[in-house]
């Protein structure tokens, strides 16, 4: 389905798929396939997104246990912990090792979430559960250093796990495009991965935001994808930016900066109009912004050689008039593109499945149906009592007719 | 049932189903019924010509007399090039079809592979086509169709018989859409068809559409020039002409706020937009042909920095910049 | 800077109590092979630290393809400057296997 988020739908079942962290994989095996275990609980940490949660379950499936999960939503007072962990720990603790199924284990996600006042005590109450069951407990985390879970890292098998390696996430997103038959740019998975910084989910969340059904991933897609998360710091790189005085501040403060380029390019792109209000000013600099573009794709991911041409034009459209220099309000990220695209990723996700079906009938390709069928069969169906046949025909649903009739020609 | 398997669409319903009924290509039919007299020596073949003149009709009607109308989907296999997903799911489709379809029919030793728009393929894609071509010769025949022949590579021209597609005759069109009136009992003004005729710009499909759409408009009985003026001015692209006229008007803001709005709803390239604007622009008649000109030199600067750059919104929007830099100097000569 | 086998390498004899520090750190030796490999990861940091001192170098650990196998250094990658988890011996997949063959992609309409 559509729909399904790409995190779900692809994740792994199984220990053997579950990305990187080999080391962690095989430690955590030995102490789950370990009837004896030297220690009660582990207590997986690292960054969020590198695939605990996922080797917890793929493990769980593997050896035969059932999972009781809680996580830092719920409340985590001594009484929460003790009502739902300690059945699971005592009752069924005992068939552990005499029956198939070997029983329950309980997971507690997110612990460094026992925090502050609502918490009290939760840590001791999972020390006193661990102390005092033989279900195994598995409890992740992110940050390992908090103070307060010292006492937890003396009792548990403690297992490290690192962000993924770049290499492995952009495999990763290589299968799931070929999965999705998504067509891409080599250096846009790069794009996207780099941006991850290690982080499989949140790199797999961003591979199924920037896809389209029909199109290809290019490294433009990606370009805003830093902008996401920040970024205060761009307001200052624009404001000095458009007001330096001449080419050589602009260029040194380029150089200063440590806004990513492409995120400046786009951003630049997005004020330029602002700036110049002046027309032959503002064709100027777009003239030069144009020029910066073509060299930013020339240089694509290997020829940083001629970054510096790419700089210097950036550099010049900041300089057409510094005379005419007036403060105004920049547009900050994300820019107009992406908020464009985002906001009818439906309509053209609508409008391709209706030219497929125009071109399944009338044996014609579906740009060819967007181009000379769609503007005429807008119009047809808006003529709604002879119709009813011809969307029959089609195999259009009445969602696409209303779609197609209240279409604005381009 | 209305639907029947009957096509409803005007295209579908009066698309020719014999060679002889093909539109106004007599020379190319005349020489393809050899082969159909004689399968065996036909070889590959390629169709090439302008959108609309009659190509993958041919093919079709290629496919209906070597294994009659009831059969010929079990040995045809038909393809476009620019919707496949990559040359390798071509590959794999060609070869599934060769193994499944029985390869023969009748006195017909080969099984047909219709591959529509092979110039959108690449270079490499091409050489990959080439390849599918030779290993699956015994058993296939190719019908390649694309809108310039030069844009295939060498290799793959001299494997076939390449049949120019010319242009459709005016008059031959409008005795077309006259008849298919006549079919539909659809009472039309010989003006009428002549302004249809002209705007389809010798594609026959974009005309057959306009005509069904007109047919579907009218309020009296008769379709005359003003209902066809009308669905024509309904079809064409309206927001890229006001995308045009925003700009040279002075309203950089406004104009790029339109392309954003087509490149969201239509998820039209930077090429396409530029395309069209090209069309477009030479339709507004308040432009002197030298100013026009002027414009569609920018208009093909920044076609190449399209190719050359990393953003295409950014490239648009630096060439609406332009548009309206040079829509003042328009305002101040005339 | 030096690169070591994950699973195998050899050190310069140490004193006894390096030695333990260095098993603590989750070092194990094979002392028919003289080899020393890695055992835990945890304290991966302080181990190369304590590594680096002995070697009086900066060391690294080698990779392994997930998917050819092959063994190989970090510094030949390309992603090297923004690899996350830098030096650390783990599995990785190597240049060769990651880049796919050139394809040229067309833009497609839609």
């Amino acid at each position: 389905m559509k729909n399904d988020l790409w995190v779900e739908k692809y994740r792994p079942t199984t220990i053997k798929e579950v990305i990187g962290n080999e080391e962690a994989k095989t430690l955590f095996t030995e102490w789950i396939g370990n009837k004896k275990p030297l220690k009660k609980a582990v207590l997986l940490y690292g960054p969020p997104g590198v695939g605990k949660t996922t080797l917890v379950n793929a493990a769980a499936r593997e050896y035969n246990f059932k999972i009781i999960e809680m996580n830092a939503s719920d409340t985590r007072s001594e009484k929460a912990v003790n009502r739902i962990a300690t059945p699971a720990s005592s009752f069924t603790g005992l068939d552990k090792f005499s029956s198939e199924i070997k029983g329950n284990m309980l997971f507690l996600d997110e612990v460094d979430g026992i925090a502050g006042n609502e918490d009290r005590g939760g840590v001791n109450a999972v020390i006193k559960i661990i102390e005092n069951t033989r279900t195994p407990i598995i409890m992740a985390a992110n940050d390992p250093d908090l103070e307060k879970l010292r006492p937890l890292k003396k009792i548990c098998l403690l297992i490290r796990f690192q962000q993924a390696r770049i290499p492995l996430i952009i495999m990763a997103l290589k299968k799931i495009c070929e999965q999705e038959q998504v067509k891409y740019e080599f250096e846009a998975l790069e794009k996207i991965a780099l941006n991850s910084q290690g982080d499989v989910r949140s790199a797999i969340n961003d591979l199924q935001g920037l896809s389209e059904e029909g199109k290809i991933l290019t490294l433009q897609d990606t370009f805003a994808l830093s902008l996401r998360n920040k970024n205060i710091s761009m307001d200052e790189t624009l404001k000095g930016y458009f007001a330096a005085k001449n080419v050589a501040e602009v260029a040194s403060f380029l150089n200063s900066s440590d806004a990513e380029y492409d995120d400046l390019l786009m951003v630049i792109g997005d004020n330029v109009a602002r700036r110049y209000t002046d027309i032959v000013e503002l064709a100027k600099a777009y003239d030069y912004l144009s020029q910066a573009d073509v060299f930013r794709g020339r240089i694509g991911t290997e020829n940083w050689h001629l970054f510096k041409y790419f700089y210097n034009n950036l550099a010049q459209v900041a300089a057409v008039n510094p005379e005419s220099y007036k403060p105004f309000e920049f547009i900050t990220p994300p820019p107009i593109r992406v908020i464009t695209l985002f906001w009818t990723k439906t309509k053209r996700t609508m409008l391709a499945s209706i030219c497929t079906k125009i071109g399944n009938q009338c044996h014609v390709s579906k740009y060819e149906a967007k181009m000379i069928y769609v503007p005429y069969l807008r119009l047809m169906l808006q003529q709604k009592n002879k119709t009813n046949t011809l969307i029959e025909w089609l195999k259009l649903t009445s969602e696409e007719v209303t779609f197609l009739t209240s279409l604005k020609m381009f | 049932m209305a639907v029947n398997g009957e096509a409803l669409m005007w295209v579908e319903k009066y698309r020719p189903k014999i060679l002889s009924d093909v539109v106004d290509q007599h020379a190319i039919v005349e020489s393809l019924k050899a082969f159909m007299r004689n399968p065996k020596i036909m070889p590959h073949l390629m169709f090439a010509g302008i959108p609309g003149t009659g190509k993958t009709t041919t093919a079709l009607c290629i496919a209906y007399e070597l294994f009659s109308m009831q059969n010929w989907k079990n040995f045809t296999l038909e393809l476009n090039a620019s919707d496949e997903r990559g040359i390798d799911t071509v590959r794999e489709r060609v070869k599934d079809f060769s193994r499944y379809s029985r390869g023969a029919f009748g006195d017909v030793p080969f099984a047909l592979i219709i591959l529509d728009e092979c110039d959108q393929m690449t270079g490499p894609a091409q050489t990959a086509l080439r390849r599918i071509m030779e290993t699956s010769s015994r058993t296939s025949r190719f019908i390649l169709i694309c809108n310039q022949s030069s844009k295939i590579i060498e290799p793959i021209q001299s494997r076939c018989a390449i049949f120019r597609f010319s242009r459709l005759e005016k008059t031959a069109m409008v005795e077309h859409l006259k008849s298919i009136a006549k079919k539909e009992n659809v009472n039309i003004s010989p003006e009428a068809v002549e302004r249809i005729v002209d705007y389809s710009e010798g594609d026959l499909r974009h005309a057959i559409n306009a005509l069904q759409t007109a047919a579907a408009y009218k309020e009296n009985s008769v379709v005359d020039e003003k209902v066809v003026s009308q669905v024509i001015g309904e079809a064409s692209p309206k927001q890229v002409q006001l995308m045009l006229n925003k700009a040279i008007n002075g309203d950089f803001m406004e104009a790029r706020r339109i392309m954003y709005d087509i490149i969201g709803t239509y998820g039209f390239t930077g090429a396409e937009i530029i395309r069209q604007m090209q069309k477009e622009l030479f339709k507004i008649s308040y432009i002197a042909p030298e100013q026009k000109a002027e414009l569609s030199n920018i208009l093909g600067e920044y076609d190449y920095r399209l190719t050359q750059g990393a953003n295409s919104d950014l490239q648009l929007s630096a060439l609406l910049a332009q548009f309206t830099k040079a829509g003042i100097t328009l305002g101040e000569n005339s | 800077m030096v690169i070591l086998n994950k699973n195998g390498f050899k050190l310069p004899r140490v004193e006894k109590e390096k030695f333990t520090l260095l098993m603590r750190l989750g070092l194990e030796y094979n002392s028919q092979k003289m080899l020393f490999s890695i055992k835990h990861y945890n304290n991966i940091n302080q181990l190369q630290n304590v590594l680096q001192d002995i070697l009086k170098s900066e060391i690294a650990f080698t990779q392994t393809c997930i998917i050819c196998g092959t063994d190989f250094g970090c510094s030949t990658c390309k992603y090297f400057k923004a690899c996350p988890t830098k030096d650390l011996p783990f599995s990785c997949i190597c240049n060769q296997c990651l880049r796919p063959k050139k394809v040229m992609q067309q833009q497609v309409l839609f």
